[in-house]
C-alpha cells in the first residue's frame, strides 16, 4: 500500500523534526517537511474561523510571515479561496494573467516580496475546516504529481494537530494530545474510510458537539485503547459502541 | 438496449451539468442510470486522490460495502489495473480460479458480485477516475453496452471537470479535491442524520438528497449546513 507507506515516512520526518529540536510535533514540523517534500522557499500555517483565515501560527522564514500577514490584511489571496471552495489553489506562476486578475493586490504584494508561486491546502475534513497550510517558492513552476501528494499528506496531519490543540481550548502552535507525541502513533488519515466520516457525524449528536471535536474525540477513543480509528468508527456506525458525552470517561486523559 | 431510456439519461444528464451543480449528486445519478441502462447490479464511480488511494465519489447502494471493496482495490483489482493502463479492464468471472485478484475476489464474490467492469475516466492522457460495473451473474458485458457505458464515464469526466477552463493542469488537481472533500461532507451529514433520526445511512442519504431537490439547492450545500448547525434538527432552521 503505497499511499501508507508514504504517510508513514512522512510522519517519521515529521516526529524526527520535532524530536531535534527538543519538542513536541506541531504545525511547524509539518511546514519544514512540506519545505523539503516540495521543495519549497518557505511554508506557513494559519487558523481558521467560520469566515476565513485567522491568524498565523506557524512560519519557517520572514517572506512566509509577510504572505500570510498580507492575505490577511488585505482579505484575499490563496489562503482565502481554499477555504471557499474546499480544495487547493495552486498558482504555479504568480507573474501569470489568471493570478492576477484572482488577486490584484495580493499578487503584486507578494512578488514583491520575492514569492513566483504559491500554493495553498485548506486544513479540512468535509465541514470540518481548521486552517490552511501554505508554500511559496521563489521562482515559478507547478508542483510534481508525488509533491502534490505529500502536501495533501502532510495537510491531513496539520488539521489533526490543530484540532487536537483546539481540543484544549486556544489554539497553540505547539501540538498536544494523542498521536502527536514524536514516536507516537501517525494521524492515521492515509487510508480513508467513510465510516471515519459517518462515525463523525453520529458522534455530533451523540456527544452534543461540532464536527471538529467529535473527530477529536473518536481519534481520543481510539488512541486510548489502542485500536485503529477505522475499527473505532465501524463499531459506531454498526451501532454496537456509543460514545459517553462526559469527556474523560472514554478518552483516558 | 433501451434506446428511449438511453437517449432520456443523456438528455438529463446534459440538463444536470447547469451552472453550479452539485457534482456528488451527479456522479449519483450517473450510477443510477448506469445500474438502469446496462442491467448491472451496482455500479460505483471512483477517483484517484493524488495522496495514492482510490476513493469512492458515488455508488448506487450500500456506499459502505462497495467502498470497502474499492479500498481493496488500492492493492489490487480491476479497477487499479484499469488506472494502471487507461484501458477497460473486464474480470467476466470472479469466481473463476485463475482470477488475478483473488482478493478482491474473494470479498467481491462475498458481496454477491460476479462480473466487474472498470472503465477508465480520462481526460487527454491523464486517468482521473474510473466507472465500476457490478453484476451479480458471471459473463462479460456486451460491446454495445460497453461503449455506452464508456460514454456514461466520458460525461462523468466533463461533469466532474466542467467547472473551469482546463487549461492549467492544476485546475484539475483542484477540482478533484473539492469533489473528494464533498464526499466527506456528505459522509458526516449521512451520518448525523441516521443518528438524529435513527435510520441507516441510504436512508439517510436519501433524505438529504430529496431535501436538496424539493428546495432547488446543491446536495453538498444541504449536507454542510447541516453538519455546520449547532443543532440536530433536519433540515437545518433557516438563518443559520
Amino acid at each position: 500500500m503505497m499511499s501508507v507507506s508514504r504517510a508513514t515516512v512522512l510522519w517519521g520526518l515529521i516526529a524526527e523534526h520535532a524530536a531535534a529540536g527538543g519538542r513536541r510535533v506541531a504545525v511547524g514540523d509539518v511546514c519544514a517537511v512540506a519545505v523539503a517534500s516540495a521543495q519549497a522557499s518557505g511554508a506557513w500555517v494559519a487558523a481558521a474561523s467560520s469566515r476565513g483565515p485567522d491568524f498565523v501560527l506557524s512560519v519557517t522564514d520572514p517572506v512566509s510571515e509577510q504572505l500570510a500577514e498580507l492575505q490577511l490584511l488585505l482579505g484575499e489571496g490563496p489562503s482565502h479561496d481554499v477555504l471557499a471552495a474546499a480544495a487547493p489553489v495552486l498558482a504555479a506562476d504568480l507573474g501569470d494573467q489568471e493570478s492576477g486578475r484572482r488577486w490584484p493586490a495580493f499578487t503584486a504584494e507578494a512578488r514583491s516580496t520575492g514569492a513566483m508561486a504559491v500554493f495553498a491546502f485548506p486544513l479540512m475534513i468535509g465541514a470540518i475546516r481548521s486552517g490552511i497550510i501554505g508554500l511559496y517558492r521563489s521562482s515559478p513552476g507547478p508542483l510534481s504529481s508525488p509533491q502534490l501528494g505529500d502536501c495533501l499528506l502532510l495537510a491531513d496531519t496539520a488539521t489533526v494537530l490543530l484540532l487536537e490543540s483546539l481540543d484544549g481550548g486556544t489554539p497553540q502552535a505547539d501540538g498536544i494530545g494523542p498521536g502527536t507525541r514524536p514516536g507516537g502513533q501517525s494521524p492515521d488519515l492515509a487510508v480513508h474510510r467513510v465510516e471515519i466520516d459517518q462515525a463523525t457525524g453520529m458522534l455530533t449528536v451523540q456527544l452534543g458537539v461540532s464536527a471538529g471535536e467529535a473527530f477529536a474525540r473518536l481519534r481520543a477513543y481510539a488512541y486510548a485503547r489502542d485500536r485503529r480509528l477505522a475499527d473505532v468508527a465501524g463499531d459506531i456506525v454498526a451501532r454496537r459502541l456509543r460514545l459517553d458525552p462526559e469527556p474523560g470517561q472514554e478518552a483516558g486523559r | 438496449m433501451d434506446s428511449e431510456l438511453l437517449s432520456g439519461t443523456f438528455v438529463e444528464l446534459a440538463d444536470t451539468m447547469v451552472a453550479d451543480f452539485d457534482i456528488i449528486d451527479f456522479l449519483h445519478m450517473l450510477t443510477d442510470r448506469s445500474v438502469a441502462l446496462l442491467a448491472a447490479s451496482a455500479a460505483g464511480v471512483v477517483l484517484a486522490d493524488p495522496r495514492g488511494e482510490l476513493r469512492v465519489a458515488a455508488a448506487t447502494s450500500d456506499a459502505a460495502g462497495m467502498a470497502e471493496l474499492f479500498q481493496i482495490q488500492n492493492d489490487q483489482g480491476p479497477c487499479l489495473d484499469c488506472f494502471r493502463s487507461g484501458h477497460s479492464v473486464t474480470a467476466a468471472d470472479l469466481a473463476d480460479p485463475g482470477t488475478p485478484w483473488p482478493r478482491f475476489a474473494a470479498a467481491a464474490t462475498q458481496a454477491g458480485f460476479r462480473t466487474v467492469e472498470a472503465l477508465p475516466m480520462r481526460l487527454r492522457d491523464q486517468v482521473i477516475g474510473a466507472l465500476n460495473l457490478f453484476r451479480a451473474t458471471p459473463g462479460a458485458f456486451e460491446p454495445a453496452d460497453l461503449r455506452i457505458a464508456q460514454a456514461l464515464a466520458d460525461v462523468a469526466t466533463i461533469g466532474l471537470l466542467q467547472e473551469r477552463s482546463l487549461r492549467r493542469s492544476e485546475t484539475m488537481a483542484e477540482q478533484l479535491q473539492a469533489a473528494l472533500n464533498s464526499r466527506v461532507v456528505i459522509e458526516q451529514a449521512k451520518g448525523k442524520l441516521a443518528e438524529r433520526v435513527g435510520t441507516d445511512m441510504d436512508e439517510a442519504f436519501r433524505l438529504l438528497r430529496d431535501h436538496a431537490r424539493n428546495t432547488n439547492q446543491r446536495l453538498t450545500d444541504v449536507a454542510r449546513d447541516f453538519v455546520d448547525s449547532t443543532s440536530a434538527e433536519f433540515p437545518p432552521p433557516p438563518g443559520h
